[in-house]
Protein backbone atom coordinates (compact mmCIF):
# COMPACT_ATOMS: atom_id res chain seq x y z
CA UNK A 1 0.00 0.00 0.00
CA UNK A 2 1.52 3.31 -1.09
CA UNK A 3 -0.51 5.47 1.28
CA UNK A 4 0.79 4.90 4.82
CA UNK A 5 -2.44 6.19 6.30
CA UNK A 6 -4.50 3.62 4.37
CA UNK A 7 -2.04 0.90 5.41
CA UNK A 8 -2.38 1.93 9.06
CA UNK A 9 -6.16 1.92 8.83
CA UNK A 10 -6.29 -1.59 7.36
CA UNK A 11 -3.62 -2.81 9.80
CA UNK A 12 -5.72 -1.54 12.71
CA UNK A 13 -8.78 -3.34 11.38
CA UNK A 14 -6.86 -6.58 10.88
CA UNK A 15 -5.55 -6.41 14.45
CA UNK A 16 -9.16 -6.77 15.64
CA UNK A 17 -9.33 -10.37 14.39
CA UNK A 18 -8.52 -13.27 16.70
CA UNK A 19 -4.85 -14.35 16.64
CA UNK A 20 -5.78 -17.69 15.08
CA UNK A 21 -7.46 -15.90 12.15
CA UNK A 22 -4.55 -13.46 11.75
CA UNK A 23 -2.09 -16.33 11.72
CA UNK A 24 -4.04 -18.02 8.94
CA UNK A 25 -5.29 -15.13 6.78
CA UNK A 26 -3.43 -12.05 8.04
CA UNK A 27 -0.74 -11.72 5.36
CA UNK A 28 -3.07 -12.58 2.51
CA UNK A 29 -5.73 -10.22 3.86
CA UNK A 30 -3.23 -7.34 3.97
CA UNK A 31 -2.15 -8.09 0.41
CA UNK A 32 -5.76 -8.33 -0.75
CA UNK A 33 -6.50 -4.95 0.87
CA UNK A 34 -3.51 -3.42 -0.94
CA UNK A 35 -4.76 -4.79 -4.28
CA UNK A 36 -8.30 -3.54 -3.71
CA UNK A 37 -7.07 -0.08 -2.69
CA UNK A 38 -4.82 -0.01 -5.75
CA UNK A 39 -7.92 -0.79 -7.86
CA UNK A 40 -9.71 2.23 -6.40
CA UNK A 41 -11.64 0.81 -3.43
CA UNK A 42 -11.51 3.40 -0.62
CA UNK A 43 -9.26 2.32 2.27
CA UNK A 44 -12.03 3.22 4.72
CA UNK A 45 -14.41 0.84 3.02
CA UNK A 46 -11.86 -2.00 3.11
CA UNK A 47 -11.14 -1.32 6.79
CA UNK A 48 -14.87 -1.21 7.62
CA UNK A 49 -15.39 -4.56 5.91
CA UNK A 50 -12.54 -6.09 7.93
CA UNK A 51 -13.89 -4.58 11.17
CA UNK A 52 -17.32 -6.06 10.53
CA UNK A 53 -15.68 -9.36 9.65
CA UNK A 54 -13.66 -9.27 12.89
CA UNK A 55 -16.81 -8.65 14.94
CA UNK A 56 -18.53 -11.59 13.20
CA UNK A 57 -15.46 -13.75 13.75
CA UNK A 58 -15.49 -13.07 17.49
CA UNK A 59 -19.25 -13.57 17.73
CA UNK A 60 -19.21 -16.91 15.92
CA UNK A 61 -19.34 -19.59 18.62
CA UNK A 62 -16.20 -21.72 18.76
CA UNK A 63 -15.41 -24.51 21.19
CA UNK A 64 -13.28 -23.28 24.08
CA UNK A 65 -13.86 -19.56 23.59
CA UNK A 66 -15.01 -17.82 26.75
CA UNK A 67 -17.60 -15.08 26.97
CA UNK A 68 -15.12 -12.67 28.60
CA UNK A 69 -12.77 -13.05 25.65
CA UNK A 70 -15.63 -12.21 23.31
CA UNK A 71 -16.58 -9.16 25.41
CA UNK A 72 -12.96 -7.93 25.44
CA UNK A 73 -12.70 -8.41 21.69
CA UNK A 74 -15.88 -6.43 21.12
CA UNK A 75 -14.52 -3.64 23.29
CA UNK A 76 -11.26 -3.57 21.32
CA UNK A 77 -13.20 -3.59 18.04
CA UNK A 78 -15.39 -0.71 19.23
CA UNK A 79 -12.31 1.30 20.26
CA UNK A 80 -10.64 0.59 16.93
CA UNK A 81 -13.77 1.76 15.14
CA UNK A 82 -13.47 5.06 17.00
CA UNK A 83 -9.80 5.35 16.04
CA UNK A 84 -10.61 4.49 12.42
CA UNK A 85 -13.39 7.07 12.34
CA UNK A 86 -10.93 9.62 13.70
CA UNK A 87 -8.37 8.69 11.04
CA UNK A 88 -11.01 8.97 8.33
CA UNK A 89 -12.05 12.39 9.59
CA UNK A 90 -8.47 13.62 9.58
CA UNK A 91 -7.94 12.14 6.09
CA UNK A 92 -10.63 14.34 4.49
CA UNK A 93 -8.74 17.36 3.12
CA UNK A 94 -11.98 19.25 2.50
CA UNK A 95 -12.95 18.87 6.12
CA UNK A 96 -9.51 19.84 7.30
CA UNK A 97 -9.41 22.93 5.08
CA UNK A 98 -12.93 24.12 5.80
CA UNK A 99 -13.30 26.61 8.62
CA UNK A 100 -16.92 27.63 8.04
CA UNK A 101 -18.97 24.46 8.40
CA UNK A 102 -22.72 24.75 8.99
CA UNK A 103 -23.61 24.73 12.65
CA UNK A 104 -25.39 21.35 12.50
CA UNK A 105 -22.35 19.64 11.00
CA UNK A 106 -19.71 21.23 13.17
CA UNK A 107 -19.17 18.10 15.26
CA UNK A 108 -19.34 15.40 12.58
CA UNK A 109 -17.08 12.50 13.57
CA UNK A 110 -15.54 14.56 16.30
CA UNK A 111 -15.72 11.63 18.65
CA UNK A 112 -16.99 8.10 19.13
CA UNK A 113 -20.69 7.37 18.51
CA UNK A 114 -21.26 6.22 22.10
CA UNK A 115 -21.67 8.32 25.27
CA UNK A 116 -18.38 9.48 26.76
CA UNK A 117 -17.83 10.38 30.40
CA UNK A 118 -16.92 13.98 31.21
CA UNK A 119 -15.49 14.58 34.68
CA UNK A 120 -16.35 17.91 36.28
CA UNK A 121 -14.79 19.22 39.47
CA UNK A 122 -17.12 21.77 41.06
CA UNK A 123 -15.57 23.52 44.03
CA UNK A 124 -18.34 22.97 46.57
CA UNK A 125 -19.70 19.58 45.47
CA UNK A 126 -18.26 16.08 45.22
CA UNK A 127 -16.85 15.03 41.87
CA UNK A 128 -19.56 14.24 39.30
CA UNK A 129 -19.45 12.25 36.08
CA UNK A 130 -21.81 13.36 33.33
CA UNK A 131 -22.43 11.03 30.37
CA UNK A 132 -22.62 13.11 27.24
CA UNK A 133 -24.03 11.90 23.93
CA UNK A 134 -21.39 10.94 21.38
CA UNK A 135 -20.57 13.26 18.49
CA UNK A 136 -19.79 10.62 15.92
CA UNK A 137 -22.93 11.00 13.87
CA UNK A 138 -22.55 11.00 10.09
CA UNK A 139 -22.72 14.28 8.17
CA UNK B 1 -17.40 -35.36 9.40
CA UNK B 2 -19.26 -33.51 12.04
CA UNK B 3 -21.15 -30.46 10.83
CA UNK B 4 -20.39 -31.20 7.22
CA UNK B 5 -22.72 -31.51 4.25
CA UNK B 6 -24.20 -34.98 4.51
CA UNK B 7 -25.23 -35.38 0.91
CA UNK B 8 -27.53 -34.38 -1.88
CA UNK B 9 -31.22 -33.62 -1.50
CA UNK B 10 -31.13 -31.09 1.31
CA UNK B 11 -30.49 -27.44 0.43
CA UNK B 12 -27.69 -26.72 2.91
CA UNK B 13 -26.94 -23.40 1.19
CA UNK B 14 -30.35 -21.95 2.01
CA UNK B 15 -29.05 -20.32 5.18
CA UNK B 16 -25.42 -19.59 4.40
CA UNK B 17 -25.98 -16.25 2.69
CA UNK B 18 -25.59 -14.86 -0.80
CA UNK B 19 -21.83 -14.35 -0.51
CA UNK B 20 -21.22 -18.05 0.14
CA UNK B 21 -23.37 -19.08 -2.81
CA UNK B 22 -21.58 -16.63 -5.11
CA UNK B 23 -18.20 -17.97 -3.94
CA UNK B 24 -19.26 -21.54 -4.72
CA UNK B 25 -20.50 -20.48 -8.16
CA UNK B 26 -17.20 -18.71 -8.80
CA UNK B 27 -15.20 -21.78 -7.70
CA UNK B 28 -17.32 -24.09 -9.86
CA UNK B 29 -15.05 -23.55 -12.89
CA UNK B 30 -11.75 -23.93 -11.03
CA UNK B 31 -9.74 -22.94 -7.94
CA UNK B 32 -9.28 -19.25 -7.12
CA UNK B 33 -7.72 -17.13 -4.37
CA UNK B 34 -9.35 -14.18 -2.60
CA UNK B 35 -8.60 -11.39 -5.05
CA UNK B 36 -9.58 -13.51 -8.07
CA UNK B 37 -12.84 -14.45 -6.31
CA UNK B 38 -13.73 -10.80 -5.67
CA UNK B 39 -13.00 -9.86 -9.29
CA UNK B 40 -14.88 -12.85 -10.71
CA UNK B 41 -17.96 -12.27 -8.54
CA UNK B 42 -17.97 -8.60 -9.51
CA UNK B 43 -18.03 -9.61 -13.20
CA UNK B 44 -20.40 -12.52 -12.71
CA UNK B 45 -23.06 -10.96 -10.51
CA UNK B 46 -22.22 -7.26 -10.24
CA UNK B 47 -21.70 -7.74 -6.51
CA UNK B 48 -18.64 -6.23 -4.81
CA UNK B 49 -17.78 -8.53 -1.93
CA UNK B 50 -15.99 -6.80 0.93
CA UNK B 51 -12.79 -8.60 1.98
CA UNK B 52 -14.18 -9.16 5.49
CA UNK B 53 -17.30 -10.75 4.07
CA UNK B 54 -15.17 -12.89 1.74
CA UNK B 55 -13.01 -14.40 4.49
CA UNK B 56 -16.05 -14.99 6.74
CA UNK B 57 -17.80 -16.87 3.94
CA UNK B 58 -14.66 -18.85 3.01
CA UNK B 59 -14.20 -19.98 6.62
CA UNK B 60 -17.88 -20.97 6.88
CA UNK B 61 -17.79 -22.94 3.60
CA UNK B 62 -14.60 -24.68 4.69
CA UNK B 63 -16.12 -25.64 8.05
CA UNK B 64 -19.09 -27.10 6.15
CA UNK B 65 -16.72 -29.12 3.96
CA UNK B 66 -17.98 -27.40 0.81
CA UNK B 67 -14.57 -25.97 -0.18
CA UNK B 68 -10.97 -26.99 0.44
CA UNK B 69 -7.91 -24.76 0.77
CA UNK B 70 -5.08 -25.63 -1.60
CA UNK B 71 -1.38 -25.20 -0.78
CA UNK B 72 -0.46 -21.50 -0.60
CA UNK B 73 1.02 -19.82 -3.66
CA UNK B 74 3.27 -17.09 -2.31
CA UNK B 75 0.98 -15.48 0.30
CA UNK B 76 -2.25 -16.39 -1.50
CA UNK B 77 -4.37 -19.36 -0.53
CA UNK B 78 -6.41 -20.71 -3.42
CA UNK B 79 -9.61 -22.63 -2.67
CA UNK B 80 -11.39 -25.31 -4.65
CA UNK B 81 -14.95 -26.56 -4.48
CA UNK B 82 -15.33 -30.08 -3.03
CA UNK B 83 -17.66 -32.81 -4.34
CA UNK B 84 -20.19 -32.13 -1.52
CA UNK B 85 -19.86 -28.42 -2.34
CA UNK B 86 -20.69 -29.01 -5.99
CA UNK B 87 -23.64 -31.21 -5.02
CA UNK B 88 -24.93 -28.60 -2.56
CA UNK B 89 -24.60 -25.86 -5.19
CA UNK B 90 -26.53 -27.96 -7.72
CA UNK B 91 -29.35 -28.55 -5.21
CA UNK B 92 -29.46 -24.85 -4.32
CA UNK B 93 -29.51 -23.69 -7.96
CA UNK B 94 -32.29 -26.21 -8.76
CA UNK B 95 -34.27 -24.84 -5.83
CA UNK B 96 -33.73 -21.26 -7.03
CA UNK B 97 -34.86 -22.26 -10.53
CA UNK B 98 -38.08 -23.78 -9.18
CA UNK B 99 -38.83 -20.65 -7.14
CA UNK B 100 -37.97 -18.43 -10.09
CA UNK B 101 -40.26 -20.40 -12.43
CA UNK B 102 -43.09 -20.28 -9.91
CA UNK B 103 -42.61 -16.53 -9.51
CA UNK B 104 -42.70 -15.92 -13.26
CA UNK B 105 -45.81 -18.10 -13.61
CA UNK B 106 -47.59 -16.16 -10.87
CA UNK B 107 -46.65 -12.87 -12.47
CA UNK B 108 -48.16 -14.10 -15.76
CA UNK B 109 -51.30 -15.38 -14.00
CA UNK B 110 -51.63 -12.11 -12.16
CA UNK B 111 -51.32 -10.19 -15.43
CA UNK B 112 -48.58 -7.99 -14.00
Amino acid sequence: MDDPRAARLVETALRCYPARWRHRHGEEAAELAALLIRDGTPAGSVARSYLAGAAREWLTPRPGRRLTAVACALLVAACSLGVSAGLLASAGPARAASTSQPRGHAQCWAGPPWPVPVVTRPTSRPQAIIWEAGHGRPC
Amino acid sequence: MNGRNDGAGQDVLRRVGEASVLILISLADGPKHGYALIQDIKELAGVELGPGTLYGALDRLERLGLIDPLPAEDRRHPYRITAPGAAALRVHLDSLERVSAAGRLRLRLGGI
